[in-house]
């Protein structure tokens, strides 16, 4: 419960204390309920951010520390297959995707983001993997769903997804990020949260087909140069993808992280473009025609082309450029206490691996290395690391991440001078974190 | 489902034996089987810029009009002009420059075939699919009369769809990212004296999911919605506008036990029209709309919700388009919604 903005609600703190008095003696219980309530009475206006003890003292019974035995130490739990689909611990239910409610009319065609500053390594656990819908989640029978190839091919095919399964797999661990991913700040910070700020990303391995091998299957004719995806929800998403895409790491996946694709993300099936926008990552795919000139649908020119400050507009602008955000510390995570911390996030390149990320404190006027650690994989979340002192000293915090290709991720302002403030999609641009001296951490921006 | 062996290696020397020699590597694995023409017809809705994909088939505006008050004008407003967070349809011409652009079919869209293959493969909103060609056809002339791109006596057909130029066609390139070139630098990279640091307006953000919990007015869609009429009614108020107060239901009318079952499948598969009342749906807690829906009874709502209903502001899809709903969980979320709005 360490990890919020401020303390927790009276009400949430009243939850809290029954839940956590569950399983005790009928006499252990009314005496820590007693307790409880007497402290959420003292503390329920403080606001803690920075250090959240008052609030974690609430919360904690002292019977279960030492030298006492636990109460959990006293019983048994329950056996196996009482779940026979596991769930995370209760005291983690608020590590959950969330929503900005105003970005959209409604929930079904809408856009939740993943909680960043509670994951750990690079895989997104399948359940926090951000939703972007159209026309909601279909709730598609795979014994029912088929692939259709068609268009300027030899022999038109259609597939169903045993049809699928029995090819060849292949699992790769890639990033998904939605170009919209940061978009709201063109203009100013609007965001107090890194959920909201960078939480449109997520990062899986990804289990499927090349598509160049059902593409091979159909065989493509000479003229033929872009391919249509589309999905089978009631929105019949569709994007026109360049033939070189399909045909270099283009995969069709049925499977995220062992097990099969969450119909949030596509069940049965779904395109998957590494590096390139969330939207062309067509889910629920049910068909592929392959043709010679792209089809300008409405998800490649009402939406996702970047509007420039003189009016014109871009278009296929389907790379991810390389990004970094700072996740601890950052709004949720404030700075605890002074001493030793590690500063830690997450870079990442849609055009290959990340070779370098260095941190500033001062706003980007000196810069030092971190580290890389763990996987560093091509188009995949890659974290970074640096250990430091923190003696309540205030920060301009910010990470500048370099990729293979030598890009190094620029400043706002450098993305404001060639593009303006109305593009909406694609900022990629150095985030900076305000650390203030008791440790709190704010969204601002640096000019 | 799926408990299918790998390829054997028997099975790979034998297919492999097959492409021996061939020109397209494409036989390899000779999976999935070909597919029919009929089966690829069903299918094969999109169209293109130059008219390839549009099936046989006419719309004026004038036809136009009347679909798309019925069909769009809930969402998209009766010209275009949006209501809600909807899309604005119409205007915005020669503001893409401005500080503040209107991005719409008019001022932004390059191609007209676009609206025709988006209306046809996604709208209406609640009821993709449910549209014919013709019908597809008059709606797009209308909107394209809306953006005075076609005159009133305009009839679009699959012959002249690719004639219709849109103004803003000549704007849009490719990308040419990389376009900016930031460089690794370490150290006096900038005047520490001359940083300016901005922070967040206050209230607009969303804090409030850490603060309030998952009810909280930031939380979710049904809660911004919430707030935002408070907030109105306060604001009109102010302006000493007389507002209907709404009765503070001191204590909610008990509900049926279908109603009660009902409540889970409403917010699952209804809240999208009912919650709001999109598309000439009767929003939940609407007394007045309700009204005349319940006086025909129960049978008659529960009749029109599973089998569909097609009237003069709207259309409910037969279930709401959710096929998988059974028929006695339709049933019990039109008890939930009636007994919620009387």
């Amino acid at each position: 419960m360490g990890n919020i903005i401020k303390g927790p609600s009276t009400r949430e703190l009243m939850q809290q204390l029954v839940t956590d008095s569950e399983g005790m003696t009928v006499n252990d219980r009314r005496d820590f309920l007693r307790k409880g309530i007497a402290a959420v009475g003292g503390m329920a206006a403080a606001t803690v951010a920075g250090g959240v003890s008052a609030a974690d003292n609430a919360m904690v019974n002292s019977t279960n520390l030492p030298p006492n035995e636990p109460s959990w130490g006293r019983m048994l739990g329950h056996g196996v297959i009482e779940y026979p689909y596991g769930q995370p611990s209760k005291y983690e239910s608020h590590v959950v995707r969330r929503t900005v409610p105003w970005l959209t009319a409604e929930s079904i065609s809408s856009i939740s983001m993943t909680p960043l500053h509670e994951l750990k390594g690079i895989i997104t656990p399948n359940g926090l993997v951000f939703e972007r819908y159209h026309g909601g989640v279909p709730t598609i029978n795979p014994e029912e769903h088929r692939l259709i190839i068609h268009g300027l091919v030899e022999r038109p095919l259609i597939f169903t997804m045993e049809d699928l399964m029995r090819f060849p797999s292949v699992s790769v661990i890639k990033f998904l990020e939605c170009p919209a991913n940061g978009g709201m700040e063109w203009r100013g910070t609007q965001m107090e949260a890194l959920q909201f700020t960078h939480g449109m990303l997520s990062c899986c391995e990804w289990t499927g087909v090349p598509l160049k091998a059902l593409l091979e299957e159909a065989g493509v004719k000479p003229e033929g140069k872009w391919v249509l995806a589309e999905g089978a929800d009631g929105a019949h998403m569709s994007r026109s993808i360049p033939l070189e895409k399909c045909l270099d790491d283009a995969l069709i996946v049925y499977a995220q992280n062992g097990e099969m694709l969450r119909p949030e993300q596509g069940y049965p099936v779904r395109l998957m473009n590494p590096g390139w926008e969330g939207n062309t990552s067509i889910k629920w795919l049910r068909r592929l025609e392959v043709g010679d000139k792209p089809w300008y649908h409405r998800e490649e020119t009402s939406k996702y082309t970047d509007l420039m400050a003189d009016g014109t507009a871009r278009k296929f602008t389907f790379v991810q450029e390389c990004n970094s955000v700072i996740t601890s510390p950052c709004p949720e995570n404030p700075i605890k206490g002074s001493g030793m911390i590690e500063i830690e996030g997450i870079a990442w390149s849609g055009r290959g691996k990340i070779k370098q990320v260095d941190i500033s404190f001062d706003g980007g006027v000196s810069w030092t290395p971190a580290n890389l650690k763990g996987l560093v994989l091509e188009k995949a979340l890659t974290r970074f690391s640096l250990v430091t002192k923190w003696d309540g000293q205030p920060w301009l915090l910010q990470a500048r991440a370099i990729d293979e290709t030598g890009y190094v991720q620029p400043t706002l302002q450098q993305l404001r001078d060639v593009r303006g403030t109305e593009s909406i999609y694609h900022k990629n641009a150095i985030h900076t974190w305000q650390v203030s001296n008791t440790g709190e951490v704010k969204n601002v921006q640096v000019s | 489902m799926f408990k299918l062996a790998k390829p054997t290696l028997v099975a790979a020397a034998v297919a492999g034996s097959l492409v021996a020699g061939a020109v397209n590597a494409g036989e390899q694995f000779g999976l999935g089987r070909t597919a029919t023409a009929e089966e690829i017809a069903g299918w094969d809705i999109d169209v293109r810029p130059d008219g390839m994909g549009l099936p046989v088939g006419s719309g004026s505006v004038l036809d136009g009009e009347g679909l798309y008050e019925a069909q769009c004008a809930s969402c998209h407003g009766l010209f275009g002009e949006g209501e809600g967070r909807w899309p604005v349809l119409a205007g915005g011409q020669g503001t893409l420059a401005d500080e503040r652009p209107t991005k719409t079919v008019g001022s932004y869209w390059p191609y007209a075939s676009t609206l025709y293959d988006y209306i046809y493969r996604a709208m209406p909103f609640p009821a993709p699919r449910s549209l014919t060609p013709d019908q597809t056809y008059a709606i797009s002339a209308y909107v394209l009369y809306l953006n005075e791109i076609v005159d009133e006596d305009f009839v679009l057909t699959n012959e002249n769809l690719a004639d219709v130029k849109m103004p803003n066609e000549p704007n849009f390139f490719v990308d040419p990212r990389p376009d900016v070139a930031n460089t690794r630098c370490m150290s006096d990279c900038a005047d520490p004296a001359a940083l300016q640091v901005t922070g967040s307006i206050g209230g607009v953000t969303p804090v409030g999911h850490f603060i309030e919990g998952a009810d909280g007015p930031a939380a979710s869609h049904d809660a911004q919605h919430e707030l935002e009429k408070k907030m109105e009614m306060e604001r009109l108020k102010e302006l000493g506008v007389e507002v209907e107060e709404e009765e503070a239901s001191s204590e909610p009318a008990a509900l049926s036990e279908a109603a009660v079952a009902g409540e889970a499948t409403y917010n699952m598969a209804c809240v999208a029209c009912h919650g709001a009342g999109i598309a000439g749906a009767p929003a939940v807690g609407d007394k007045a709309a309700w009204e005349a829906r319940i006086a025909r009874g129960m049978e008659s709502m529960i009749s029109n919700a599973i089998n569909g209903y097609a009237g003069d502001n709207g259309v409910m899809p037969a279930k709401g388009g959710r096929a998988d709903l059974s028929d006695e969980a339709v049933a019990n979320a039109v008890a939930y919604m009636a007994e919620s709005s009387q």
